[in-house]
């Protein structure tokens, strides 16, 4: 499995310097500009996208997932179920593709700092042909102390999440992206790793000016090495998949869906989710985005 | 009968009563005066002028920035209009349309009192004026 995963992050920069070299020389007095409109939000459900809006700009985000849909509408569907997630946060775009924030989220009370470069732009005559994007978080589980064990410590309550995204506008109105991502814990339950690597796939398909489809894969990947557990152990956390629909204006992103993870952190995601990819797993959702200038 | 004549009375009084609030509605609407566009803008030229290319992303940003309040076809009739104190001129207007490029890149990015500033929205010069070739196709 490391083979696989070692082929496929050398394979997403290999084909970055081979699209790279397909391009013709652009011209030296002409500045090849970043694409527009590759996505609409810094979020793309509960990921990361490459947009970092404008310098001194203020970005609010309101996220919530509700409880599964297998109880039908004896709880409208999950609406009123208490097992509903919500995070809160704001992100401030300090320079020029460099945006810092903090986020509370229901679940665990995790508090989030989190901190996100979008190191290359892909720009219109392909000089650089794909969006490169890092992003990584700190958070705080706000947990009672017990929940850590007799022996309680601090540093229990620290997990952090780095991710290398790489994405692409293809077309007017498909855009994609993929991701490779390590999760860590200081304090899991008996039988969890530590440590978790993921891959991430994020879509988007554009119907209405205003208006797209929108999808996300997180795949957390079983990888025998790094596992500190028995080879027997099967109870790995389970793949994620949701799909929805965005609509944004000038300032807000709003966009509902339905997935099979509860989690809104990311690491929470890559490393908690139990959920397998099931109807009665599905939970709706919604992720809105509201930004001030400054 | 009488009891009719009372509910006939009533909704003559109701429906008159929102006539009249909607004339009130629409005469509270304030003009907003002539523009204090600087003379630097004045002058500006358009570097993107006839460039039907940027047609297209004009509109993008139009739908995206502008539609809310000024309406699909620049009527100044978007969902937003009806909250805003000040009247909204039509896109369509000789008036509008009679105003040099630059004047309109002015009222369009810096803005004045609830017309908002989008410099920071549309950073990109180009796009700028991608919107203002736009708006002049809405005539």
């Amino acid at each position: 499995m490391k083979k696989v995963l070692i082929f496929i992050v050398f394979g997403l920069l290999v084909s970055t310097n081979l699209w790279a070299q397909d391009e013709t020389a652009p011209q030296p007095q002409v500045k090849d500009k970043p694409v527009r409109f590759a996505w609409e939000s810094g979020m793309l459900i509960d990921n990361q996208t490459s947009y970092i809006p404008t310098v001194k700009t203020l970005e609010l985000v309101i996220q919530h997932k509700f409880g599964d849909i297998s109880n039908g509408h004896s709880d409208l569907w999950g609406i009123y179920a208490p097992s509903n997630n919500i995070r809160l946060g704001l992100n401030y775009v300090v320079a020029n593709n460099v945006q810092v924030g903090w986020g509370i989220s229901k679940k665990n009370m995790y508090n989030d700092f989190n901190a996100k470069w979008t190191i290359l732009e892909q720009t219109r005559n392909n000089t650089i042909p794909v969006f490169v994007t890092l992003y990584g978080n700190l958070a705080l589980d706000g947990s009672s102390d017990e929940t850590f064990g007799t022996v309680y410590k601090f540093s229990d309550r620290i997990s952090y999440f780095s991710q290398l995204i790489v994405g692409r506008k293809v077309t007017e109105w498909f855009s994609v992206q993929g991701a490779v991502s390590f999760a860590h814990a200081n304090s899991t339950p008996a039988e969890h790793d530590h440590d978790r690597i993921g891959l991430h796939v994020n879509g988007r398909i554009k119907v209405r000016p205003q208006g797209s489809i929108i999808c996300t894969y997180d795949a957390p990947l079983k990888i025998d090495k790094i596992s500190e557990q028995r080879p027997e152990w099967d109870n790995h956390p389970k793949p994620g998949l949701t799909f929805g629909y965005e609509v944004s204006t000038s300032t807000h992103a709003f966009q509902i869906f339905m997935g099979n993870s509860t989690g809104l952190v990311p690491q929470d995601n890559l490393m908690n989710n139990f959920n397998k990819i099931d109807k009665d797993n599905f939970a709706i959702g919604f992720t809105i985005t509201r930004l001030w200038s400054f | 009968m009488k009891k009719y004549t009372n509910v006939f009375v009533l909704l003559m009084v109701v429906i008159s009563t929102g006539l009249l609030l909607s004339f009130a509605t629409v005469q509270d609407k304030k003009d907003g005066g002539p523009w204090n566009v600087p003379e630097k803008y004045k002058t500006m030229q358009n570097a993107h002028n006839g460039d039907e290319g940027l047609v297209k992303i004009g509109k993008m940003h139009y739908i995206k920035h502008c539609k809310s309040c000024h309406g699909g076809d620049g009527l100044g009739d978007g969902p937003k209009a009806a909250s805003m104190k000040t009247k909204m001129n039509s896109f369509k207007s000789a008036e509008f349309q009679s105003q040099k490029d630059g004047v309109i890149y002015y009222q369009s990015f810096i803005g004045r009192d609830e017309m908002p500033n989008f410099e920071s929205k549309i950073p990109d010069d180009e796009d700028r004026w991608a919107v203002v070739n736009y708006l002049r196709t809405l005539k």
